[in-house]
């Protein structure tokens, strides 16, 4: 079995993986953002990088988390009604630049950091990349 | 007792706003912490106002020097929304302009690095080839800095006399043979500045997530050209040059290595260059919907674009961007630890950094 294979049964799901778009997708309503960082830990995953989108009429958000194995592109994707969601900068500290710009963009928190200006100055509002400003 | 030196936002060695506030102790550093977005321009949000005509032209200024890149992603990722394949004539096109931007933006480097070193006259050299280089990026394109040749299904300009192509990359490629690439990788005042300052090590490398020649001079020999072949590159032969110390002569070695390989990939395109169409034709763009993905090892690492649509849409739902400088900057932050302040520049400009294309 394949190390690409073996991570549905190492994150303990019965889905398997869909590839799209050029990305091979692990689509599980019981993914656990942690777990997920911690397996592609396990398996010498290269993280690349979060994309957050903004879902229409402000029914929340979807983020999608990208990481590399052998040059085979793997994503998982969390949809949050929400506007929080896990931290894994603890687990894997390439997440830190992307997790403060996503925070600035778009208001979100992850949970369990704090976090310093990136792309804004000191004291101006998170949200910029929303669709209406933050009141 | 330690203090704070903050260097930039106007930057000593490098044209381009970041700052980087260093704690010292005597001329040692023993931390840094920097600060981005003096770029910030919300690309990515406008990018939603873009059509799919509009949406190429503005990516494709998110950056000055691998702006080819940028276009030729996040057209890959248009064209699995779309359904277009690009003809083989545009897939070896493709490498021609993306190897000519690679040799390009690292002679720029090499030039800026000589400068940086106190060498000067290296600088002048470096900078006099990289003209040429964009002189045959000119005849090929009519541009200089943005070429506009991706559009979704191929390309938009053909190369119609290769062999005149290949003559100008030949004369290159001696001159860096010439006098580039001995004096990087023999001469005692490239050794004297570079060997063993800023190191990043193996493992911190790969806990940054770091890419493309900063992740292959600490020993990481990933290379999407080779991992995950795109365009033409899957027909191409070359080696992906790694170096283990991790220290800016790494880099530098790296790099140099790496402009002989794209005159070596560049030969291959230009003679093997196929007959046929530049693209698929002027049928109507149809978006399907969903969220598409390409990655490209640039000069710096992999960009990677993340391209959402809905059909009948006019605009992009999202486009995301990850550029390899937003990866390789934090780990500045371990290069400079333990460096002379003296050092902190050329380990700094030795990332190559690109803050526009970081900041969006």
């Amino acid at each position: 079995m394949s190390m690409l294979e073996n991570i549905p049964e190492l994150l303990g799901i019965r889905e398997t993986w869909v590839e799209s778009g050029g990305v091979h997708w692990l689509l599980s309503d019981a993914l656990n953002v942690r777990d997920v960082a911690r397996t592609m830990n396990e398996c010498h995953g290269r993280f690349i990088t979060i994309t957050a989108t903004e879902l229409p009429e402000k029914s929340g958000f979807r983020l999608e988390y990208h990481w590399d194995l052998d040059g085979q592109l793997l994503g998982f994707t969390f949809l949050l009604t929400g506007n929080q969601i896990e931290s894994i900068y603890d687990l894997c500290e390439a997440v830190d630049w992307i997790e403060r710009e996503i925070h600035e963009g778009f208001a979100l928190d992850f949970l369990g950091r704090e976090y310093e200006p990136l792309l804004l100055r000191e004291g101006e509002k998170p949200g910029v990349n929303l669709h209406e400003e933050v009141v | 007792m330690s203090y704070k030196i903050p260097m930039g936002p106007y930057h000593p060695g490098l044209e381009e706003p970041y700052k980087l506030d260093m704690i010292c102790e005597g001329e040692t550093v023993c931390d840094a912490k920097l600060r981005i977005g003096f770029n910030f321009r919300g690309i990515e949000h406008l990018a939603e106002t873009r059509n799919y005509i509009q949406v190429i032209a503005l990516m494709e200024r998110v950056c000055g020097i691998c702006s080819n890149i940028h276009t030729l992603t996040l057209c890959q990722a248009m064209e699995k929304l779309t359904g277009h394949t690009p003809p083989p004539r545009a897939q070896y096109i493709r490498v021609v302009m993306a190897e000519l931007e690679r040799l390009h933006s690292h002679v720029l480097w090499a030039g800026i690095a000589a400068k940086l070193m106190g060498f000067k006259t290296m600088f002048m050299t470096c900078f006099e080839l990289r003209e040429k280089v964009m002189d045959v990026l000119q005849a090929i394109s009519g541009n200089r800095v943005n070429y506009s040749m991706n559009r979704i299904g191929g390309v938009n300009r053909d190369i119609e006399d290769p062999l005149a192509v290949l003559a100008m990359v030949e004369a290159l490629e001696r001159e860096m043979v010439r006098t580039v690439i001995p004096i990087f990788t023999t001469s005692s005042t490239a050794r004297s500045r570079c060997a063993g300052i800023g190191v990043l090590t193996h493992e911190r490398a790969l806990s940054c997530g770091v890419v493309g020649p900063n992740a292959r001079a600490s020993g990481v020999g990933q290379d999407l050209r080779r991992a995950a072949p795109y365009a033409a590159y899957g027909e191409m032969e070359f080696d992906v040059p790694v170096q283990n110390d991790g220290d800016v002569r790494a880099r530098l070695l790296v790099r140099a290595l790496e402009i002989m390989e794209s005159c070596r990939i560049l030969r291959q395109a230009l003679t093997k260059l196929p007959p046929g169409e530049l693209h698929t034709g002027d049928r109507k763009i149809v978006f399907s919907t969903g969220t598409a993905t390409a990655r490209v090892e640039a000069p710096r690492g992999e960009v990677m674009y993340s391209v959402s649509w809905k059909e009948n849409a006019r605009n992009p739902s999202r486009v995301h961007v990850r550029t390899p400088t937003f990866v390789n900057m934090p780990a500045i932050r371990y290069m400079v630890m333990g460096a002379r302040l003296a050092d902190t520049p050329l380990i700094q400009a030795s990332i190559d950094p690109c803050y526009s294309c970081t900041d969006r």
